[in-house]
């Protein structure tokens, strides 16, 4: 273990929710259409930046914030330093274009080997465009660490250990981890905070590296498309009309069937 | 010609943007039955460095320019113009200082107005002269090393939430002899008289500056003696008039916002409002008028930062985003029919809001006559 | 394609004793796919005291159950778990494995999909078989507004996580015969590095109507006091928040900031529930970007019925409190 603690953030530029459904499919291409639509820090990655930087600030250590995506996702590694990370790395390539979560969770793994020992690696739970919610896990086994997803608070830490909270359906689970670790957090652990505007003016004055995945050893052929298991044949854009579908029966009947449509809606 | 924000101003713009989306949208409401800004809201605003934007970087403050400026009020204004009126009238409070001040001056006060420890009001106005400055009455009688300055300020600005205030006065029998001072708030015989009720802009604190009889030392004299009427103006233009325009802009951007999602939602003659002719025409205007005061206001801005004379420039987007923000709050208003008066709804406060601006740093009048001195002066 | 991978193996999520519903649910769809894939289709039980549960899951469907029972296993422990559904995939060979969308089933999906780097898909809203033989994974992108059919067409086994109400349980038939296995299992402390402590159940939180993904509203058609504490069960009971109409508002029912409509809240939440509700267009705007919209009014020709997905005509004051009896017994089984 270093001396100082070491906490990775894990960032990932993704298009801004609010425009979400203006993003449409070329029915011709299959290809997605996101002009116009602007490119923000995934949400919950700003939680896992700001966790990452209250625990230097209660308990020291340095903070690093790495991302993978294309050269325009330099903005979210300027967010992080804006934010008051003491580093941003940008793992671009184009090889990597195409990456599955596999393949991502396996790059990510090497950037994070190629900056030496750390205690933790902070990742938002999910992304906004993908929402697979399988990185963090998958990060994990590739760094041969333990993991722990859903996280809503962190009860207590030490330079060995964490006590965290996890939320599951109708309640939550505690737990401790042994460092290091891959934590994956939800909204409720914390408020993100804001740049001033001298934090702003200052993280263009700094440096973000950049790294290509010959930088950090990466086998090209264990990422991008070639190196994902999965494969996307097709893309469609989900019929947006209503069911319309109306049932008339004995009270019973129709209490059963309220509740066999809110379960099929994933309420209960 | 780059019609783009850098990166930094346009990261500048998101975080504006956010703050006022998370934290000043869901407190509108509250701030327009109370008519007063909460504490904390204005303490968030030097926290986050909107306080000290143009106080230069030695002061501590950011230096982060006038377009940068413009663009944190646009956001702030978008959501609530009292907030981005009250944060511009604090940099208005700056400007006499960072434009002329010595620097000692500056080093004695940048540093604590930068962080909001002290908020300046810039007070010209008086109830027999303010688009004619030299109506003023309230003078300054020099004694040795001190000045004696007795006078009625009226409608000032953040005049109750200041601990410093800005003041010309007369000084001498010239009429144009006039000096400005940097006056402690307390000083004996300095006092914020009543608190003015506006139609619009509720929570952004305007009123009276009394002055009876303040002692004030030689060294708070801003710039020099005499000519405190350059001074007070080139804070009013550069800083007063371009922030009553940024909010301005900030206004007609939410009225263009709350038409097109207005028009979109109500449904009439069996299809949303937004397919109708009428409907489209007074969108179209309320974009367009954005567009134009946008547009003029980065410019004007610009020229500031390049530190090219902005005058005409300055009143021309003054105009077009004060009177452009009640025309499209007056159009939004009949997009929305009676829901354009109903007090749940933006459109009427947005209404209000805009006409309280008009007035403010000086009329539109006002600013055709700066206009048209350029007209003629560029005519060969 | 490896010629040994055959069959489907599903997780069987339980908690506190009690098998989660979307385990019965995989059981169905596997059944379904297993008719065009051919092989068994068999599950993975973990935890403690659970083997009684076998058996259930044999009446649901499964050839055969492989049960892991620990002390140690009381909570699910993500190390141990991995390590030894990981272990039985790698000898069982099972061409699918399908787990359920839940939090747990989430947290363990990944990371064993890493351990046998084989392709995994997240929250499948559909499966199927495509001519090719092998396993179509619809999932849900850019928060549903993009579809995607995704395959795993080299590595095996196929994996993904199917959301819960997506795949139908089978009849229960308790003559169904299967094959109970159980498994060797050894677990030392100092393996569990992510370790749970304790699991509890806990109320959800109230949340204003505009951020509850569950909104329950009333009209006119059921306007008394009474009716509305009945909303304001139900909504706790899933979860969610209450809202109204105008007249509702009205007749102080409910809160000014609890109005949806054209001047009140616009929202979008997973599901809306209207009980006599009519449909009046400016109510309507302010619930048209909900996922799900289901309504109860009396009236077969309430203009709410053109925006519903699932309209139940009918007595909304007679069907609010049976629902709520029901939907208390059933949740009451899941968390005892």
């Amino acid at each position: 273990m270093t001396e100082e603690l070491q906490i990775i953030v894990c960032i990932k530029q993704v298009p801004d929710p609010h425009y979400l459904s203006k993003i449409t499919i070329d029915p011709v291409t299959k290809t997605i259409r996101r002009e116009g639509i602007p490119a923000v820090m995934n949400p919950l990655d700003r939680n896992a930046l700001e966790e990452a930087l209250r625990i230097k600030e209660q308990l020291g250590g340095r903070v690093v914030a790495i991302s993978m995506g294309p050269p325009q996702a330099e903005r979210v590694c300027r967010d992080a330093l804006a934010m008051g990370v003491d580093e941003a790395i940008l793992l671009s390539d184009r090889v990597l274009a195409g990456s599955d979560t596999l393949a991502t969770a396996y790059a990510l793994s090497m950037a994070i080997k190629k900056l030496g020992s750390f205690d933790i690696v902070f990742c938002g739970n999910e992304t906004v465009d993908g929402s697979t919610a399988q990185v963090p896990p998958q990060l994990a086994e590739f760094l041969k660490v333990p993991h722990i997803t859903r996280v809503r608070k962190i009860l207590s830490i030490n330079r060995n250990e964490l006590i965290v909270e996890r939320t599951i359906e109708y309640g939550y689970m505690k737990l401790r981890v042994k460092l290091p670790a891959v934590i994956a957090v939800t909204k409720e652990i914390n408020e993100p905070r804001l740049p001033t505007v001298s934090a702003i003016l200052k993280c263009y004055r700094k440096e973000i590296k950049k790294w290509t995945v010959s930088d950090i050893g990466v086998n090209p052929r264990q990422v991008g498309l070639e190196g994902s298991p999965t494969r996307v044949i097709d893309v469609f854009s989900p019929e947006v009309k209503r069911k319309r579908k109306i049932f008339e029966g004995t009270t019973d009947e129709a209490v059963e069937w309220i509740i066999e449509k809110l379960h099929e809606a994933g309420i209960i | 010609m780059e019609f783009k924000l850098t990166p930094e101003q346009e990261m500048l713009r998101d975080t504006a943007r956010e703050f006022a989306e998370k934290e000043v949208e869901p407190r509108v409401e509250e701030i327009e039955k109370t008519r007063k800004i909460p504490e904390d809201l204005i303490k968030r605003l030097f926290e986050l460095g909107f306080g000290g934007i143009i106080i230069p970087e030695e002061y501590e403050g950011s230096a982060a320019g006038h377009l940068a400026r413009a663009i944190i009020l646009e956001e702030i204004a978008y959501s609530c113009p009292a907030l981005a009126f009250t944060l511009q009238i604090v940099h208005l409070g700056q400007a006499p200082l960072i434009f002329h001040g010595t620097k000692e001056q500056k080093e004695k006060w940048l540093p604590d107005l930068a962080k909001g420890k002290l908020i300046a009001s810039c007070a010209v106005t008086e109830p027999t002269g303010g688009s004619d400055v030299m109506g003023i009455k309230t003078f300054a009688k020099k004694e040795n090393n001190e000045y004696v300055i007795t006078g009625r300020k009226c409608f000032i600005t953040n005049v109750h939430l200041a601990n410093i205030h800005g003041v010309l006065a007369k000084s001498g029998e010239d009429p144009r002899h006039m000096t400005f001072f940097m006056i402690e708030g307390d000083r004996p015989g300095v006092k914020p008289g009543r608190e003015e009720n506006k139609v619009g802009l509720h929570g952004c604190n305007t009123g009276e500056l009394i002055l009876d009889n303040v002692r004030v030392p030689v060294e708070n004299v801003i710039g020099v003696e005499g000519k405190g009427l350059r001074v007070a103006l080139t804070a009013i233009t550069n800083v007063g008039r371009m922030g009553v325009a940024a909010t301005g802009v900030g206004i007609i951007r939410r009225c263009l916002d709350e038409a097109v999602k207005f028009a979109n939602q109500r449904v009439l003659y069996g299809q949303p409002i937004s397919r109708l002719q009428a409907i489209q025409w007074l969108i179209s205007d309320i974009y367009l008028r954005y567009e134009t005061a946008r547009l003029l206001l980065h410019r004007a801005a610009w020229m500031i930062d390049q530190g090219i004379r902005a005058d005409a420039e300055v009143g021309m987007v003054k105009l077009t985003a004060t009177e452009g923000a009640a025309e499209c709050a007056s159009k939004l208003s009949s997009i929305l029919g009676a829901y354009g008066i109903m007090e749940e709804y933006a459109a009427q406060r947005l209404l209000r809001d805009a006409y309280s601006l008009i007035p403010a740093a000086g009329t539109n009048e006002i600013m055709r006559i700066v206009i048209s001195r350029k007209a003629f002066e560029r005519a060969t | 394609m490896p010629k040994e991978w055959k069959g489907i193996m599903t997780f069987t999520e339980q908690r506190f004793g009690q098998i989660e519903e979307v385990s019965l649910e995989l059981l169905g769809g596997a059944r379904t796919l297993a008719e065009k894939t051919g092989g068994d289709v068999s599950t993975f039980l973990i935890g403690h005291n659970i083997k009684n549960l076998a058996k259930e899951l044999i009446a649901y469907g499964a050839d055969k159950v492989f049960v892991a029972d620990h002390p140690s296993l009381t909570y699910y422990q993500s190390d141990a778990c991995t390590k030894i559904f990981t272990n039985l995939i790698h000898e069982q060979k099972p061409d699918i494995v399908l787990i359920g969308a839940t939090s747990i089933g989430m947290d363990l999906a990944p990371r064993v999909a890493a351990k046998l780097q084989t392709g995994l898909s997240a929250h499948v809203v559909k499966l199927e078989i495509g001519p090719d033989g092998i396993l179509r994974q619809i999932v849900p992108g850019f928060g549903g507004n993009v579809m995607a059919v995704v395959t795993c067409p080299e590595k095996r086994p196929q994996m993904a996580t199917v959301r819960p109400g997506i795949l139908k349980k089978i009849a229960k038939d308790e003559s169904r015969q299967g094959e109970i296995i159980e498994l060797d299992v050894k677990i030392s402390e100092e393996e569990l590095k992510a370790k749970t402590l304790e699991m509890k159940i806990e109320p959800p939180p109230e949340l204003p109507i505009e951020k509850a993904e569950i909104v329950i509203a009333g009209g006119w058609g059921i306007c008394d006091k009474e009716c509305f504490n009945m909303l304001k069960e139900l909504a706790k009971l899933l979860g969610g928040a209450v809202g109204g109409t105008r007249p509702v508002l009205d007749e102080d029912l409910i809160k000014e900031d609890q109005m949806i409509g054209q001047s009140g809240k616009i929202i979008a939440p997973k599901v809306y529930i209207g009980f006599g509700i009519s449909g009046e267009m400016h109510h309507v705007v302010g619930i048209l970007d909900s996922d799900t919209i289901i309504a109860i009014n009396i009236d077969s020709k309430a203009p709410i019925f053109d925006f519903v997905d699932y309209g139940v005509i009918g007595d909304a004051k007679e069907i609010l409190p049976r629902l709520i009896k029901k939907l208390k017994e059933k949740l009451e089984r899941k968390q005892c």
